[in-house]
């Protein structure tokens, strides 16, 4: 009886390419993170055309401090309103955040401004005013009461520099505002 | 057979590195990245100051202010209850320049500015700025678009109405 010849292929595929995408992807996804901003949570900024690009000098202490109005959590306060991009004027549902700390409490919020306005005070002849700026960046669902309890507490601490953050619409918005 | 074989093959490697549990990190770090990525959008930021020495007048404005400023005035009218039924307009901001009437249109809105602000120009006074007192109901998305049609107007200095803080 002849013998049957039986023939076993190594099917081994070649990994190498896939190791290379793997870690091109990687890399990408490595740089586009923004792991260190604890500063600024997440908000949906109010559009506006005319801003101004932010530019701070990296290396350099900051005389500006962020001041975020956000939403809590959908896990934590279901809110219908907030869901669907309306204005949520539920003050319990937003909270005041300064480097990842909830400063929603008005008193603790002025200790904090004072303190932070007290190394900024330059002027002698006005010693009431610092030159601490403030970047509040709250979000476009918020009413504006709560931008205004935040700025009577900055102008109790003495600080009347106030940037407001704000998002430039994609360019497609762009185009369609200025056609029309 | 040696000329059977094709180039890269493991036999060209006598030393195979096992690559596998490399693969399954990156995987494992790839899915990681791939989660907790998200798209930053363009942030900017819109100048504004505090005015020192001018407090909040919703509505009954202290003439002396009106003298040397642009104040734009915000307050929200909730939506009535039975809109559907007698047509009635639904709820929003209702915007107005001072003691001007109330504007239906961001063009009335910068005529308004502009023409207060000509008035000013035309006598010396150019440092003159639009203080914006809104009520707290106003969503800031429409504060944040009156203070976009300002700067598109070249005007600089906006302020928040805030509390009176004299000037020592």
């Amino acid at each position: 009886m002849a013998k049957k010849l039986q023939v076993q292929e190594d099917v081994s595929p070649n990994l190498i390419p896939m190791i290379d995408i793997m870690f091109l992807l990687l890399l990408f996804f490595m740089l586009g993170a923004d792991m260190g901003q604890r500063e600024l949570e997440e908000v949906m900024l109010p559009k506006a055309l005319a801003v101004k690009e932010d530019k701070e000098v990296k290396g350099q202490k900051s005389d500006r401090l962020t001041v975020n109005i956000y939403h809590r959590y959908e896990k934590e306060v279901p809110c219908q309103a907030f869901a669907n991009h309306e204005v949520c004027r539920d003050d319990k549902h937003w909270r005041v955040g300064i480097k990842g700390k909830d400063y929603t409490d008005s008193d603790k919020l002025l200790a904090m401004l004072k303190k932070e306005a007290d190394g900024f005070r330059t002027d002698p002849k006005n010693p009431k005013f610092s030159e601490r700026g403030l970047m509040i960046r709250a979000d476009a669902s918020a009413p504006y009461g709560l931008v205004q309890r935040l700025v009577n507490t900055c102008a109790k601490a003495g600080i009347y520099k106030v940037e407001c953050g704000a998002a430039r619409p994609p360019d497609k918005d762009l185009a369609d505002t200025k056609k029309g | 057979m040696a000329g059977s074989q094709n180039i890269g093959e493991s036999s060209d490697n006598p030393v195979a590195i096992n690559v596998t549990a490399m693969v399954d990190v990156i995987f494992c770090l790839c899915i990681f990245f791939m989660c907790s990525f998200h798209f930053k959008q363009l942030e900017g930021k819109i100048d504004t100051w505090l005015p020192k020495d001018r407090g909040i007048f919703q509505g009954a404005i202290n003439n002396d202010l009106v003298k040397d400023e642009v104040r734009v005035i915000m307050r929200w009218t909730p939506p009535a209850k039975d809109s559907q039924k007698n047509g009635r307009e639904a709820g929003g901001t209702v915007r107005k320049v001072a003691q001007n009437n109330p504007v239906g249109s961001d063009e009335e809105l910068v005529r308004d500015i502009l023409q207060i602000a000509d008035g000013y120009n035309r006598v010396g006074n150019t440092s003159w700025p639009l203080v914006i007192d809104a009520t707290a109901e106003v969503p800031w998305q429409d504060v944040v678009h009156v203070m976009d049609l300002c700067k598109r107007n070249k005007i600089e200095r906006i302020e928040f109405a805030a509390p009176s803080v004299p000037i020592q």
